[in-house]
């Protein structure tokens, strides 16, 4: 879904910087041994999974992938709405 | 006397391995200490030809592993630094001639003859580069700021991450950095490099012909005056012997007055 969109969020189009943003995401691909398509299922389920609890706000919801030295971290942002219990 | 086994590695072929192998080499041995070069890319044998020492080797490493002569009888001594030799590669074998125990044993009889062990690592990540750090201590990754260079570079830093027990510290050479580039945004910086890479800076090489130029006379950059390659080289040598030397400004190397005016504007963070 929105994997790669977010993380492309440039500040600039430069090659530079195109290079900087893809290397990053590749490195944390190689270091997990993670497959390309693997960050979206993710995505989706965990989606799925806060939307039984939550009606989410679908077009502000966020994944991000950090770096923190030779780590990454999964980050996700899921504006809640209202709980549906 | 027990010396320092430094190994000397990039996992990308091209980047610069051998040429940073003798240039650092010839930088220590110019401070003093004396130097052992090992060159273990057995079968693609090259460290003799960039020290101008081809013609000298009689024996090499697998025949000192297989006890066809002494340790001593196989070292070529350099042309001009007396206290730098080379151990050379078989150049008629493969990776398979050699293997880590081998290693381990040679490296540990070098380091008892030498202040500073240099083994020159084949590229790849196999048996190779597996025997090439068996008996090292310390690791040089040489990388270039480009993108397949540096996703080597990383699964080099993971192995020897996974090595944590042997090898106690490794840093980074990032080479053929080409500062213009970077000032244009075409090329990923020093900055960029490290920040993806998470690794510990131990020098910055510029791009410089004159590499090749030395390499044809055989005579590594590092033992000319006033040129900015060798030099960056010697800073190396510097760092590891445990000086502080500041990173030098790439931003001098457009040092032409048209390099100045756009300096002067726009400084370049490299």
């Amino acid at each position: 879904m929105q994997v790669v969109n977010w993380f492309f969020r440039r500040k600039d189009e430069s090659v530079r910087s195109q290079a900087k943003d893809r290397m990053r995401l590749m490195l944390i691909h190689d270091r997990l041994e993670l497959p390309a398509d693997r960050l979206s299922s993710l995505e989706e389920e965990l989606i799925a999974v806060v939307s039984r609890y939550f009606d989410i706000d679908r077009q502000t919801t966020r994944f991000d992938l950090q770096q923190y030295e030779r780590r990454a971290a999964l980050i996700a942002n899921f504006p809640l709405l209202r709980s549906k219990c | 006397m027990s010396g320092r086994v430094i190994v000397i590695t990039s996992g990308k072929g091209g980047v610069g391995k051998t040429t940073a192998s003798a240039n650092i080499g010839v930088s220590l041995a110019q401070t003093g200490v004396s130097v052992a070069m090992v060159d273990m890319d057995i079968g693609l044998r090259n460290l003799d030809i960039l020290m101008g020492l081809e013609n000298r080797v009689v024996y090499n490493l697998v025949d000192v592993v297989e006890e066809r002569c002494k340790l001593r009888q196989a070292l070529v001594k350099d042309k001009r630094l007396p206290n730098l030799c080379l151990l050379p590669a078989a150049q008629t074998r493969d990776k398979s001639a050699v293997n880590a125990e081998q290693m381990k044993k040679l490296c540990g009889e070098l380091k008892a003859l030498f202040d500073y062990v240099i083994v020159d690592s084949p590229a790849g990540i196999e048996s190779g580069f597996q025997n090439a750090v068996a008996g090292a201590e310390e690791a040089i990754v040489i990388t270039t700021p480009e993108m397949s260079a540096v996703r080597d570079a990383d699964r080099i830093v993971g192995l020897l991450e996974a090595r944590k027990e042997e090898i106690s510290q490794y840093r980074l050479v990032l080479n053929r950095v080409r500062p213009g580039m970077i000032r244009t945004n075409d090329m990923m910086s020093v900055e960029d490099v490290l920040e993806i890479l998470s690794v510990k800076l131990l020098g910055v090489v510029p791009e410089d012909e004159q590499i090749i130029v030395s390499t044809n006379k055989g005579e590594p950059i590092a033992g000319t005056d006033n040129i900015r390659s060798g030099l960056a080289f010697r800073n190396i040598a510097r760092r590891l012997r445990g000086e502080d030397v500041p990173f030098m400004d790439l931003d001098e190397l457009n040092a032409n007055w048209f390099g100045k005016v756009v300096k002067f504007f726009a400084p370049a963070r490299v």
